[in-house]
């Protein structure tokens, strides 16, 4: 890349494919330069299901994204989703040689390595393992333990995986334009990053990233990410939803699910009644407003109880002090705040990228979340690298599918 | 003008089920039986022979026979085969009382030890000259119990395989995977029970419970028809919120199914889904779809499915299958040392009359009235049938685990019906009206707990938008 302080972030989505272009300031900040975007196809519920289309559409934005910030892409980080993304905690554990008892970043590393040894299927890979603390001899809470003196280290992380193959056909559509891949990030994870500021992450938060194909979930305790998933429901059903049940064409239902859509129950007048134009601009169809809302309302509970469900399996949830915060795609369903907080009972707000300048309306907009937090993901990664705040994978998995 | 009466019903199913007795033989087999009936056994009685009185004593099976009061004197058979064949030849008198009306024993025993391997085929033996369907579940033993044993089990088990309907083998070793490492040699061996209880009760409770779409005797043969296979066997159960697929995993799971890679292969597949009555027709949908992932198209499916109200809101999954130790599985070829051979009873001969009970619909099969006894016709077999010889070990098959008595020369020509009838049944279960789910019908379906989250979320829940 020409200049290091230049980082651009690709998702490749289910409803769009979008590239956002943004600079770091020496004082930390981000500045936005640009966004491309193009409708997506070949992609469905986050996974890319027709290579060639992917890969043609990928080119399109990034174009797109060339032209608008006046930089040349050579690199970039990519988000991934899909439900075959999976999570869990794990503790590892290294004692120190004898004749040693000062930890160094070896060690760091070794314990790392260790928290990874439990059995995922064969066919996974790590994704990520981002450190929530250290243990230096039984002492909790060390947040670096370099440089202190101990026999035994140990370390929680929250580990990542998913199925190889299919992160590699995301990895491989990139490669092939050809652009270098710097990282593979989880979605929710990226989104994560620009939607909290580190004060929510302390006091527990929970993200919810409804895009296109997927729901991604991450939830914060303590500061650090404590639950992660990918639920393969998104906004394409709720579309799939309306179409089927109002048949209507699946370009229609969107428009309607944009326009006119929304969660909420009981808001409309008795017998309220949308007008659908046909191509020619003719009334069509005549819509209730109450059927359509409805539609959207059950499939959008569903989702959410199904996340709830998932997220109490472990405590966590139950010590979430700074609420939840939904977005992606979705989350600009009217109402939708309300469902969560009537679902999850407790407060919820729609969230758009908080930390970054520039582009002000790529940048309050929930459906650029997750390309934006990829680049606070890289500024994270690419200043914090010797303490390795995030755990970045460059390890077998990753130097594999170069 | 014919008249009939307004109280006219089809004719009700009996309540009555098949006798079945489980005889478990040796040390290994009084194990397996007492967790059988720890674990709840209905609708079968338990039966426990053994040289060996203490372990008689402390066996909690309700009919107990002791073998060879003057050959072994109330001690074990010392790991001699020989000498437990003897305790059981002076003891066969009791052995025919205590095996006695029954239609179908299940014979448990551990092989590789001087009770279980010299008296099991004895009293396998007993049992079919009283004319009873006689399958076997036998255990081999560890790689470290040496090879003498081993010897042993393996001839034992060659035996079975002449003798018996069918043999259902578990390798001890591969039942040892499933413990872990650092698990206790108690929890080794006491696996190994649990799994023989599970698949004994599974196949009792498939042969016992009244199906909606019932799995009779002669489904179970067929599953298990290849000659020098390996049984597959998983059993699975679950309660949970997404017990379809809980259950079916837990199914796979099972050591002898090779986290069912090996169902790919498998010629026929037979698969009983059993639930409380708030079995939904989705779950087993679901269940079937999912299970249609792991075998191959040309797979034979035989499906059952059977509503029993002590369940309660638990699913369970059994799935049993063969695997040829050659190319194909075709019963057709004859072995001349099977001619000699008494008869196999006439289960074929009768399967006609099972066939109704799955080429109709749904609702239709389950007043068919193919009761379970019309499968095993017991009669024939138990007049008609010379005694067994009691033929010499055979060891030419080189570690045979799973053999059905086969097919004689006679019977061969009505292969054919049940085959057929099969195939109609796999059509039938993969007709369930499709489910719409619109843009993504090509997609990958998003199972969760259960529920296929691709249809729209109000036809799942039956709300009318419209």
């Amino acid at each position: 890349m020409a200049s290091s302080n230049l980082m651009i972030g690709l998702e490749i989505g289910t409803s769009k494919i979008c590239v956002v272009v943004g600079e770091s300031r020496p004082d930390g900040a981000i500045k936005i330069l640009g966004v491309g975007q193009t409708p997506s196809r070949g992609v469905r519920k986050g996974e890319i299901v027709d290579f060639e289309t992917a890969m043609k559409c990928v080119h399109e934005a990034v174009v797109d994204a060339e032209q608008k910030s006046d930089v040349m892409i050579r690199s970039v980080y990519v988000a991934v989703a899909g439900s075959h993304l999976q999570s869990f905690n794990n503790r590892g554990c290294v004692m120190l040689p004898e004749d040693r008892d000062e930890i160094d970043e070896q060690d760091v590393e070794d314990v790392k390595i260790s928290a990874r040894e439990v059995s995922i299927p064969a066919q996974n890979a790590f994704l990520h393992s981002i450190i929530q603390h250290y243990h230096v001899e039984g002492q909790d809470g060390v947040l670096n333990p370099v440089g202190m003196l101990g026999q035994k280290l140990e370390a929680d992380f929250h580990i990542i995986h998913g199925v190889r193959t299919r992160i590699q056909n995301t990895i491989r559509c990139v490669k092939e334009l050809p652009l270098d891949v710097e990282d593979v990030v989880f979605g929710g994870l990226a989104s994560a990053q620009v939607v909290l500021t580190q004060h929510q992450k302390d006091l527990g938060a929970l993200v919810i990233d409804i895009g296109g194909g997927t729901s991604d979930y991450i939830l914060y305790a303590d500061g650090v990410v404590k639950q992660s998933g990918c639920l393969g429901v998104g906004g394409d059903h709720i579309t799939n939803d309306i179409s089927m049940g109002l048949r209507i064409p699946m370009a229609r239902a969107e428009k309607l699910k944009i326009e006119e859509g929304s969660c909420v129950l009981g808001n409309c007048l008795p017998g309220e009644t949308i007008l659908l134009k046909d191509d020619s601009g003719f009334a069509g169809k005549e819509i209730e407003r109450e059927t359509l809302n409805t539609i959207i309302h059950l499939r959008l509970q569903e989702n959410l109880e199904l996340l709830k469900r998932r997220l109490e399996e472990e405590p966590f949830i139950n010590y979430l002090g700074g609420g939840i915060f939904i977005t992606g795609g979705c989350s600009l369903l009217n109402g939708i705040d309300h469902l969560a907080q009537e679902i999850f009972e407790m407060p919820a707000h729609v969230a758009h990228a908080q930390t970054a300048s520039g582009l002000t309306s790529a940048v309050e907009n929930p459906q650029f979340s997750t390309a934006i937090g990829l680049i606070k993901y890289a500024q994270a990664v690419q200043t914090d690298r010797p303490r390795r705040r995030f755990g970045r994978i460059f390890g077998k998995f990753f130097s594999g599918m170069r | 003008m014919i008249q009939l009466s307004k109280n006219y019903s089809l004719p009700e199913r009996q309540e009555g089920f098949i006798p079945i007795k489980i005889v478990s033989i040796g040390g290994a087999g009084l194990n397996a039986l007492d967790r059988i009936v720890l674990d709840g056994l209905e609708r079968a009685d338990a039966v426990a022979i053994n040289t060996d009185v203490q372990s008689l004593a402390s066996s909690v099976a309700a009919h107990k026979v002791q073998l060879g009061r003057s050959v072994t004197r109330g001690l074990g058979a010392g790991g001699d085969p020989e000498l437990g064949y003897q305790a059981a030849v002076e003891s066969a008198d009791e052995i025919r009382e205590a095996l006695a009306d029954a239609r179908m024993i299940f014979i448990c025993a551990g092989l590789g030890g001087g009770t279980g391997s010299g008296a099991a085929p004895y009293v396998a033996q007993l049992a079919r000259e009283a004319g009873s369907l006689v399958v076997a579940f036998a255990t081999l033993p560890f790689a470290f119990e040496g090879k003498r044993r081993g010897a042993q089990a393996r001839e034992a088990l060659a035996r079975f395989n002449e003798i018996a309907n069918a043999v259902i083998c578990f390798e001890n070793d591969q039942i040892g995977d499933m413990v872990a490492p650092k698990a206790g040699i108690h929890q080794a061996f006491a696996t190994a029970d649990i799994m023989i209880s599970q698949s004994v009760r599974s196949i009792v409770n498939l042969i016992q419970r009244p199906g909606l779409i019932r799995i009779g005797f002669d489904d179970l043969l067929a599953a298990l028809r290849s000659r020098n296979g390996r049984c597959l066997f998983g059993f699975g159960e679950s309660d949970s919120a997404n017990r379809a697929h809980d259950a079916l995993a837990q199914a796979l799971k099972n050591p002898l199914m090779d986290r069912g890679r090996m169902l790919a292969d498998a010629a026929r597949v037979l698969v009983q889904v059993a639930g409380g009555p708030g079995m939904t027709l989705s779950e087993v949908e679901i269940l079937m779809q999912e299970l249609g992932r792991h075998v191959n198209e040309q797979t034979q499916i035989l499906f059952g499915t059977a509503v029993d109200g002590r369940m309660g809101d638990r699913l369970s999954v059994t799935i049993i299958s063969s695997l040829a130790a050659d190319e194909d599985s075709i019963p057709e070829q004859i072995y001349p040392d099977q001619n000699s051979a008494p008869a196999t009873p006439p289960v074929w001969g009768q399967s006609e009359d099972a066939s109704p009970k799955v080429d109709g619909e749904l609702g239709r099969t389950s007043v068919d009235g193919s009761q379970p006894a019309e499968t095993i016709p017991i009669e024939e077999a138990a007049t008609g049938e010379t005694p067994l010889p009691s033929a010499p070990p055979v060891l030419n098959k080189s570690e045979p685990r799973l053999i059905t008595q086969q097919t004689k020369p006679a019977l061969t020509k009505e292969e054919k019906p049940p085959s057929e009838k099969n195939v109609q049944a796999k059509q039938e279960v993969l007709q369930f009206e499709p489910v719409t789910r619109g843009r993504f019908e090509k997609s990958e379906p998003t199972i969760v707990e259960g529920e296929d989250l691709d249809v729209p979320t109000y036809l799942r829940k039956n709300i009318k938008v419209k």
